[in-house]
């Protein structure tokens, strides 16, 4: 009893850890992700402006697009995994027994983690050779392999939720699509 | 090879996994079978990200925040009054009514679904109020939003002519004679369906109401202006036109008619946001995909083996139309235009065929698809938005199929629907 207890309450200051650094990764995606959309759409707009007015682009806009569209994609990946909201034809599933549907969803969530673990660990690798041969944007100037940093964050947290998904498949009562989505009736998608 | 990457693709598609990891999943079996190392999937990395960054991609996530920020907001509500105060006396005008303002958002956004959440959100009680049933209703909405696919700007021919490498302004206006022949049949249907079900008209609008409707629209039919002028007039690029049309919709809906503050701009962002992550990262994946199959040539290789290049162009027409339809039926049009278009592309190039009319084909059948039972994705989005069952949503879909297979073989019979105002447009 006692012992059972003991485990309950440091794992318990675990989870509470755990949730507490997943929420501000979560801030943090947020962040990324409208911050991101918003400084393309300044960038573009400054663009135009500038090759009416002073009649000429800006040369690294381009450029700057093409790193915030990187950092959107990959913090709006990890953000979509947590909620549930990668699109997926779920046409066949939706028709199984509720216990086919859970062995499935936990072998979807764990079969995704992996990949993206994978692909995080060979991003990785790619950063590193970029790198390596010291490449830079011709127009801004700094080094390529900064602005491909995030990549493998993004793969990494988002191989992270699916895997703490599998986790909860396993652990717990119900079908979870992702850390903080259990499935019940239809989900409803918000357009 | 080549069988077992489609094989492991179709399972993992079919079995419900995220659309993205069919696409990763397959494209690793045929580097591990190229390469016989799964340590050369870094070239995987490099090419996602080579796929993600093109800057006329930016056109795609611009758009969305645009379309967004105007369902939020008023726009969309006055451009639908605008169109009912002309409409809505005429036969069927409340269906005629919600296919034109399909068209005419399709023209301000350039997403099927944002058309169908802001046009069949207003609509829909109006219509069953009118004497409509909903089984009509719902896939008028339903299959009247795929017209947004065609009518500039869209997302689909952003994202065919980033893959192929064609002319997104050219694909813009090629997409306008299709799209605006489906509105005249949509119409016209609408008007023989309230004819046989005794649908009773509406009364028409006075004059001080139209010129006070008009006068409401001004500023949200000022997005054409911009986009299609914008472009055409070559004064902006797609993607600048889409960040104009960005900074155009917060002036509105912000400063004009005060209906979103800068605080819902902020959530709108992040919505889109995630939108774009979900959508890019499928961009990624189907270029590795697309960079499997090329290496290991592929397309070439299926394409030969059922003689696609000695068919002539309308039998290639059609076989792209065909196999397009299908896919979309399953499938998000987004994913089968990323992993389609590669197969394609290179046998399209030597038979000849004007990539603008394929891409104009394509697209008209990635709308026609997404809106086909059993799978097609804005039936699930209509499911969604409307909350009603999903038989219900199919049950009137057939004519409207119909009249959208009938407008693809149109369209191959007669390029010219799409090919003419870009020949215009261009001077070719």
């Amino acid at each position: 009893m006692n012992q059972t207890d003991t485990k309950n309450n440091s794992r318990s200051l675990i989870v509470r850890i755990l949730n507490g650094v997943d929420s501000k990764i979560a801030k943090l995606e947020e962040f990324i992700m409208a911050s991101g959309v918003i400084l393309m759409a300044l960038n573009t707009i400054a663009n135009v402006i500038s090759r009416f007015v002073f009649n000429h682009s800006i040369i690294f806009a381009e450029e700057l697009n093409s790193t915030f569209i990187l950092l959107v994609t990959f913090a709006g990946m990890g953000y979509a995994a947590r909620h549930g909201r990668h699109i997926r034809m779920s046409a066949f599933y939706d028709y199984m027994p509720d216990k086919a549907r859970k062995r499935l969803m936990t072998l979807i969530v764990a079969v995704t983690a992996i990949f993206m673990l994978v692909l995080a660990y060979y991003s990785v690798q790619y950063v590193y050779n970029v790198y390596s041969k010291g490449r830079i944007m011709p127009a801004l100037g700094i080094p390529v392999y900064l602005t491909y940093l995030w990549v493998p964050v993004g793969f990494f947290i988002t191989g992270i939720q699916y895997a703490l998904t599998t986790v909860k498949n396993i652990s717990e009562e119900g079908i979870h699509l992702s850390t903080d989505l259990k499935e019940q009736a239809p989900p409803e998608i918000e357009v | 090879m080549a069988l077992t990457m489609f094989l492991v693709m179709a399972a993992l598609l079919l079995l419900g996994f995220p659309m993205m990891i069919p696409l990763i999943a397959a494209a690793t079996v045929g580097v591990v079978e190229l390469f016989g190392d799964i340590d050369k999937a870094e070239f995987m990395v490099q090419q996602m990200l080579g796929g993600i960054r093109p800057a006329s991609l930016i056109a795609v996530p611009m758009f969305m925040l645009a379309a967004d920020i105007m369902t939020r907001g008023h726009s969309a509500d006055r451009l639908i009054d605008m169109v009912m105060v002309f409409v809505r006396h005429i036969k069927g005008g409340l269906a005629v009514s919600a296919v034109t303002a399909c068209a005419l958002f399709g023209a301000v956004s350039g997403s099927t679904q944002a058309t169908v959440v802001a046009v069949g959100g207003p609509l829909r009680p109006r219509m069953l109020k009118g004497g409509y049933k909903d089984s009509f209703i719902l896939a008028l909405i339903v299959n009247s939003s795929d017209i947004a696919f065609l009518i500039p700007p869209s997302i689909g021919m952003i994202i065919y002519g980033v893959v192929s490498k064609s002319s997104i302004p050219e694909l813009f206006i090629a997409g306008i004679g299709p799209g605006l022949l489906i509105m005249l049949l949509f119409s016209i249907y609408s008007m023989i369906y309230a004819t046989i079900h005794k649908v009773p008209t509406e009364k028409a609008a006075t004059w001080w109401e139209r010129f006070v409707a008009v006068r409401r629209a001004l500023w949200p039919l000022g997005f054409p202006v911009i986009i299609i002028g914008g472009i055409f007039g070559g004064i902006f690029s797609p993607t600048e036109a889409a960040a104009v049309s960005v900074l155009y919709a917060l002036f509105l809906e912000v400063l004009i008619f005060r209906s979103i503050t800068i605080r819902d701009f902020y959530s709108i962002a992040k919505s889109t946001g995630m939108i774009t992550g979900v959508v890019f990262i499928l961009v990624g994946a189907g270029a590795a995909f697309a960079w499997v199959l090329s290496f290991a040539q592929i397309p070439q290789e299926l394409l030969g083996a059922i003689g696609f290049t000695e068919m002539g162009p309308t039998a290639v027409l059609f076989v792209i139309s065909l196999t397009f339809f299908i896919g979309c039926m399953f499938v998000d049009p987004i994913v089968v235009i990323l992993i389609l278009v590669p197969i394609f592309a290179p046998a399209v190039q030597s038979t000849g065929l004007d990539p603008i009319l394929v891409g104009t084909l394509i697209v008209l059948q990635a709308a026609i698809g997404s809106a086909t039972p059993p799978f097609g994705c804005d039936l699930f989005t209509a499911v969604a938005v409307f909350k009603r069952p999903y038989i219900e949503v199919i049950k009137g879909t057939p004519p409207f199929v119909f009249i959208l297979l009938s407008v693809s073989v149109l369209l191959i019979f007669f390029p010219q629907l799409a090919l003419f105002l870009r020949d215009v447009a261009f001077d070719k």
